[in-house]
């Protein structure tokens, strides 16, 4: 085990809310192996120095969205990263814009919440009989929108997303950019309704195009293209409602 | 906190949109030789005199240009001055801010227009 | 080095079992890494607004006599001015140039049965209409033609 490991330095945020008033850092010294990703390094914490150390972490390849933290400064995730990439010193922290549970494990629950309001599925007005055979779909129309379908939720462009940190209502770039992925296929029929929660409270149009969230998406979604496609299509939801008005709006 | 300007959001969204787009492009120009080519004397004053301006400004292509590189930057920029003052923490006493600022963008597009009228 | 972000960022509707750390702002904002870029332009929301309160006031004066113009032109001659619109100039270049590389991937696949142009005509229709603009509208103001 001792071969080819050379040792860096994490500094870990802790938070323990029955002990701690407030997070705080410790830092470990950790042999680390060439090859080793940063949750490599996060592991052997756990398993050899430190046991009450809490992080999520699942596939350990890069498809479930379970393990994003804040390494150095950026929102990564940390079975992605090869230590090799940084310095002596490794700063972990919780991902930004997230209250946090314990250690490096934030609440999750405000963003399933925005993400249910966007009604990630599809809608049709009628289902169509099982005896109709399926729906058709062709590769133009599975083009149009399967970039968006690749979001894991791994919550990364939250934590890069300054309106993310500034107001609370809203929507945040994964959830309007699978809302949109929706509005996008050709099977759904949920536009409209869609279009009411992106002008509600949670308000696409407070996107004020940084482009972060694409900058740190580790699937290449491009929720920034997303969002700001949704607000075109808003604006349209908009400007037809005033013209033909839907009954019962609001 | 938001309700009274959600309903508008599209709208002012267009305005700040065309402001980056149209007001951009037709700053441009503007900028270049009324502000810095005309006063460095690399185009003489007289290309901007009395007679001259009135006679393009009263055109109606004239009039929809000046119009236009008034108005756009007005929305464009109140819009992200907005932005500015919600990434510094002012989300709060957005409810306040973003109709004050609104109603200069929409008072200096009711002037413009006066403005331009009155050529 | 970590500031506090909105205390009720990316809170759940109900309060979790356990009491929660507040919710941290990213180290780098708002002036660091790619996030200056982010900020400037949103400052340049400023910029804009005097431009245009600038215009305005040009537009005005020149409905209002030869005399209030011509003070118009002699006020552009100051340092001060000759400076902000040089500073101008580099804002509003940068916002083209930023705003323009956002512009085609914010185009939907599809609006009812239209569909954009590929992205990269957009962008040279962009810079063409930009480029195009300003050096006719140069001319024009210049005293090139008219």
């Amino acid at each position: 085990m001792s071969d080819g490991h050379s040792k860096k330095t994490f500094v870990v945020t802790r938070f323990d809310p029955d002990q701690d008033a407030a997070p705080r850092k410790q830092s470990y010294e950790v042999p680390v192996h060439p090859d080793w990703k940063v949750l490599d390094a996060l592991n052997f914490i756990k398993d050899e120095v430190d046991a009450t150390l809490s992080h999520r972490w699942s596939c350990r390849m890069a498809v479930c969205g379970s393990c994003g933290m804040m390494v150095n400064g950026e929102p990564r995730l940390t079975c992605k990263e090869p230590l090799s990439q940084y310095g002596d010193t490794v700063v972990v922290a919780p991902l930004a814009n997230f209250p946090v549970i314990r250690d490096l494990v934030i609440d999750a629950d405000g963003f399933m919440e925005k993400l249910t309001s966007v009604k990630p599925w599809i809608i049709r007005a009628k289902e169509l009989a099982v005896e109709e055979g399926p729906m058709r779909q062709s590769p133009a129309e599975l083009a149009e929108f399967k970039q968006f379908s690749m979001c894991i939720n791994c919550m990364l462009c939250y934590s890069a997303c300054p309106v993310v940190a500034n107001e609370p209502e809203f929507l945040g770039p994964a959830a309007i950019a699978l809302g949109h992925r929706y509005s996008l296929d050709s099977r759904d029929e949920g536009a409209a309704e869609r279009n009411e929660v992106f002008r509600g409270e949670g308000t696409v149009f407070s996107c004020s195009f940084a482009n972060e969230c694409t900058e740190v998406c580790p699937k290449h979604v491009d929720p920034a293209a997303a969002v700001n496609q949704a607000k075109l299509n808003a604006v349209i939801d908009w400007a037809s409602s005033l013209v033909l008005p839907r009954g019962g709006d609001e | 906190m938001k309700h009274p300007l959600l309903k508008l959001e599209p709208l002012i969204w267009l305005l700040f949109g065309q402001g980056i787009l149209l007001g951009t492009i037709l700053l441009t120009p503007w900028v270049l030789i009324v502000g810095l080519a005309i006063p460095l004397g690399i185009v003489p004053t007289d290309a901007l005199s009395y007679e001259r301006a009135i006679m393009l400004g009263s055109h109606i292509v004239g009039r929809l240009v000046l119009l236009g590189l008034i108005v756009l930057p007005l929305w464009k920029g109140v819009h992200h001055m907005r932005h500015t003052f919600i990434d510094f923490g002012g989300a709060e006493r957005d409810a306040l801010v973003a109709p004050l600022l609104y109603l200069l963008a929409t008072i200096g597009s009711v002037l413009a227009l006066v403005a331009v009228v009155r050529l | 080095m970590s500031r506090n972000a909105h205390p009720h960022a990316m809170a759940p509707s109900k309060p979790g079992r356990t009491r929660t750390a507040p919710p941290q702002l990213p180290d780098q904002f708002p002036f660091g890494g790619r996030y200056l870029a982010y900020t400037l332009f949103d400052l340049t929301g400023i910029l804009y607004v005097v431009l245009g309160l600038l215009a305005l006031c040009a537009v005005w004066s020149l409905g209002s006599g030869e005399a209030d113009w011509n003070a118009v032109l002699e006020r552009n001659r100051n340092l001060f001015s000759v400076g902000f619109h040089g500073i101008a100039l580099v804002g509003l270049i940068f916002v083209g140039i930023r705003f323009f590389g956002f512009f085609p991937k914010a185009q939907p696949p599809h609006v009812g049965p239209l569909k954009p142009p590929p992205k990269p005509v957009i962008l040279v229709g962009l810079y063409a209409l930009w480029i195009g603009v300003t050096v006719c509208l140069s001319i024009v103001l210049a005293g090139g033609v008219f």
